[in-house]
């Protein structure tokens, strides 16, 4: 089975983003970046279903230079190869713009199988993945956490809301928009890392897919999240406080 | 009949045919000998070069061989009757070097040293005293064995260690009898040939049995990789560690044959004192028995039919073993070793692991928190940051940036420093200084660390970097070296010590138990600065474990973030004797003893002694806040 994983490089978890001088973007200069969260279960999950029927893993990123650690770092987890679409002003593409690319890239390669995260953790809009299948006229399905290959297709896991799941059959190809957690991460390794030097990372430029990149959806203004802090106190004995408080738990904060 | 000569006697003539018998015997001795001893030492010598070994400089090597070899120092100091008792069999030895070969020489009417002449009487008596002593020395450790019979040494009796015994003390025996006895006695003549057969056959038996460490411990020891749990560094594209034959070094191959079997290692070691699978002793014999079987050139994986790999990641990187072992071996770089195997080709899977394993590669924290925690704690207990015109760069560490009681530790230490007027401050962003992964053998992720830390000191030009974990000052200072020059690192108990003066001494103070961190005294020598400190505040008691016998807290080798040991756990046997001491507070100096102590101590309930750093001990003492 080949299967091509399309994966985001974000700013790292813990990066103190800053608002570029424009108020459109995050400043860029000095940041720290790492491999999109979801993107990485994307990965994994491609890894074992490579273990489990053979096949071959193609990592596929678009992005400016920067991108390379993020490619090795998948390379040395254990994908085959990878393409590179070479785009410094991935900030001003929107989903569609981003997922015309990938398709344009993906097509010739012909795999049986598309993975990608379900949202990046920079824009989050969750539109990438679904709008590749789109464009490539193939069955799609998101927010999945399992992945089962069968005689006919595939079996897969769905989350839904409220703790529920849905197991759907697919036929192939097909593209998976894959969910944090489903799987258990595998750390990268010295003897990858050594191995991924040798792998094949082929590079091609936004303007060679020659696709039309002009963006339907327009980031207007970019603002950090306001912090807001208020106290509530909950009056009545404890018992009256216990119950009101786990109402809001619940309700508010939804965190029960 | 047996009159006392006063002289060594020996037998006046050899016929042709006890010459031609002896020449025999010696030869088919040392060909026995070779037989075994060739194969030994072609191991060792077929095993890969160590790239990172160096001779010089060689005074150290020269100290530790004239101690611990020659004067056996270790070998006594740590168990001292029955170091005692080798000691003098091992100086029975020495002394007989020169009688042994007059002995042979005899035998070929060669003699050399004349037993009536001044120097041949003289020496004959030197070595008679050490006759006895090395009989009574050998008899001594016969009774350890096979009446004592302590558990370290193996539930299976060994006839071999038996017979060996028997041997010496024969030849003692047959030494001493020889002063009683005229040239001209028949029963010189036999006592003569009693003593020739038995170093003949003693010869043989040496490199077939762990008596082989007469031959090769002493290079062992003159051979050290030359510091304390020094792990080599990996060299070309594929060294990944000990994973198959072909990985072991000479050092490590000659360290496997060196081993003695005494078990101190064992003994001392806390996994295999907790009914863990870890023996650091059968790591040891394991890697003996794959080059017995196999030899340096295979591929078959050490960690499999030879050694567990769960064993080998039950170790805490105590140091117990490695300071303990009176025949030089470094069992750290070599449980290291077989880690680094697993960890860097993938083979081992732990959901602890890899979950801290990822924390580390995404993130700077081994807890896996956002940075921000840190400066959250950084910004609330008001710690300014360091901008390079500070003596000292306080280094926080996950356990102070992140674990609440590491915090509290810090705070207590930035007021100490605050009172003594001293200037530092805290670095904006920190990483990990790696030592988790270190000693589990992830050498991508300590790789990243080091460097990405390396990068920040070479910019800020830190030169004083004071830190309240020991785990991070031998990181920095020994680690480190692979990828650069770290700064210079102390610890705040040789901080603390060093303005002991200056600091007040508590009066009344409770009595305090002093426990020593392994990465402190073990890895680092340093024992007394920490009680001063504890002096300063109470009354020092020590646990029946302290300095460089302290039994581990269970934490160190990237266990403490690992999945429930299985057994007992370590800290609570350590927190139960340190308990038992009856002191009222335990002291620690390292922020993981006191995270692991903080459990321990939780399940003794009301009435368990309280647990403080050094810094918590000294600050409490300072003058309230605003005062003078």
């Amino acid at each position: 089975m080949k299967i091509i994983v399309a994966i985001k490089q974000v700013p790292e978890r813990d990066a103190q983003v800053r608002i570029d001088a424009a108020g459109k973007w995050i400043e860029e200069s000095g940041l720290q970046y790492a491999l999109n969260e979801s993107d990485a279960y994307a990965l994994e999950e491609a890894l074992q279903l490579k273990e489990k029927h053979g096949g071959e893993v193609v990592v596929l990123t678009a992005g400016p230079e920067r991108v390379g650690p993020t490619i090795r770092e998948a390379l040395a987890k254990g994908a085959d190869r990878a393409i590179h679409i070479d785009c410094a002003d991935l900030g001003s593409r929107d989903a569609l713009g981003v997922a015309k690319l990938l398709a344009a890239a993906v097509k010739p390669e012909n795999p049986d199988l598309i993975l990608t995260g379900l949202q990046s953790d920079d824009l989050g809009q969750g539109q990438t993945g679904v709008i590749v299948a789109e464009l490539l006229g193939l069955p799609h399905s998101s927010l999945i956490l399992h992945v089962e290959k069968t005689d006919t297709g595939l079996t897969v896991k769905r989350e839904l809301e409220e703790g529920w799941f849905q197991t759907i059959e697919l036929p192939l190809p097909a593209v998976l928009t894959i969910q944090s957690g489903g799987n258990k991460l595998r750390y990268a390794t010295l003897m990858g890392i050594k191995r991924a030097k040798t792998k094949e990372v082929r590079t091609v430029t936004a303007t060679e897919l020659a696709v039309d990149s002009a963006p339907v959806a327009i980031l207007e203004r970019v603002v950090l999240p306001q912090k807001q802090k208020s106290t509530q106190i909950l009056p009545g004995n404890p018992k009256e406080a216990a119950a009101a408080l786990v109402e809001k738990l619940k309700f508010e904060a939804r965190v029960l | 009949m047996l009159t006392l000569t006063a002289t060594l006697a020996e037998p006046e003539h050899f016929s042709l045919v006890e010459k031609l018998l002896l020449v025999v015997l010696v030869a088919a001795s040392a060909a026995g000998f070779w037989r075994r001893f060739g194969v030994v030492l072609h191991k060792i010598l077929k095993s890969k070069k160590d790239p990172s070994f160096h001779l010089f400089p060689i005074g150290k090597r020269v100290w530790d061989f004239v101690c611990e070899v020659l004067f056996q120092t270790k070998v006594i100091r740590q168990r001292p009757l029955p170091g005692l008792a080798h000691a003098f069999v091992f100086w029975g030895f020495c002394a007989f070097a020169l009688v042994t070969l007059n002995h042979f020489a005899v035998g070929l009417g060669l003699g050399f040293l004349n037993p009536a002449g001044f120097f041949g009487r003289f020496y004959t008596y030197f070595a008679a005293v050490f006759a006895i002593a090395c009989a009574a020395g050998i008899f001594g450790l016969f009774v350890r064995r096979f009446l004592v019979r302590p558990k370290w040494l193996g539930k299976k009796l060994s006839w071999e260690s038996g017979f060996i015994a028997f041997l010496i003390f024969l030849l003692m025996v047959t030494y001493l009898a020889s002063f009683f006895v005229g040239d001209a006695d028949q029963a010189t003549r036999i006592l003569w040939w009693v003593h020739s057969l038995a170093i003949l056959i003693f010869l043989v038996i040496i490199p077939h049995t762990k008596h082989l460490h007469l031959i090769l411990s002493p290079a062992t020891v003159f051979l050290s990789r030359g510091g304390f749990s020094q792990i080599p560094p990996l060299v070309g594209d594929e060294d990944f560690g000990l994973i198959a034959g072909t990985d072991l070094t000479r050092l490590a191959s000659l360290q496997a044959y060196s081993c003695v079997e005494c078990g101190r290692c064992t003994e001392h070691c806390p996994a295999a004192n907790t009914g863990k699978l870890l023996n650091p002793k059968e790591i040891i014999l394991g890697l003996r028995s794959y080059l017995n079987d196999l030899g340096p050139a295979s591929e078959e994986p050490l960690l499999g039919k030879y050694n567990a790999q769960e064993a080998a990641f039950q170790c805490t990187t105590c140091g117990a073993c490695e300071f303990q072992c009176p025949v030089g071996i470094e069992h750290l770089p070599i449980i290291v070793g077989l880690r680094r195997g697993a960890v860097n080709t993938g083979a081992w899977e732990d959901e602890y692991g890899s979950k801290l394993f990822l924390a580390l590669e995404r993130g700077a924290n081994a807890h896996g928190l956002p940075a921000s925690e840190r400066d959250k704690f950084i910004e609330k207990a008001g710690l300014p940051i360091f901008d390079g015109t500070q003596e000292y760069c306080l280094w926080l560490g996950c356990m102070g940036g992140y674990d609440p009681k590491g915090r509290e530790i810090i705070a207590d230490f930035a007021r100490v420093m605050n009172y003594l007027g001293t200037s530092f401050g805290v670095l904006r962003k920190e990483k990990c200084c790696g030592d988790p992964v270190r000693r589990l053998g992830n050498d991508l992720v300590f790789q990243q660390l080091a460097e990405s830390n390396l990068e920040v000191f070479e910019q800020n030009k830190a030169k004083k970097i004071v830190s309240i974990c020991p785990h991070c000052v031998r990181t920095i200072q020994e680690d480190w070296k692979e990828f650069g020059t770290p700064p210079q690192v102390e610890h705040h108990s040789e901080f603390l010590a060093r303005h002991a003066d200056k600091l007040p001494k508590q009066a009344n103070g409770e009595s305090i138990v002093f426990h020593d961190p392994c990465y402190l005294g073990r890895y680092r020598n340093v024992y007394e600065q920490p009680r001063t400190v504890v002096g300063l505040a109470g009354e020092l008691v020590e646990a029946p474990r302290n300095h460089e016998r302290s039994f581990c807290c269970g934490a160190g080798g990237g266990l403490v973030f690992l999945g429930e040991e299985s057994g007992e756990r370590v800290s609570k046997v350590r927190a139960a004797e340190l308990v038992a001491t009856g002191a009222k507070t335990v002291g620690t100096a390292c922020p993981f003893c006191n995270s692991m102590f903080r459990d321990a101590l939780a399940e003794k309930g009301e009435g368990a002694p309280q647990l403080l750093d050094i810094a918590q001990l000294t600050a409490r003492g300072l003058p309230a806040r605003g005062g003078s």
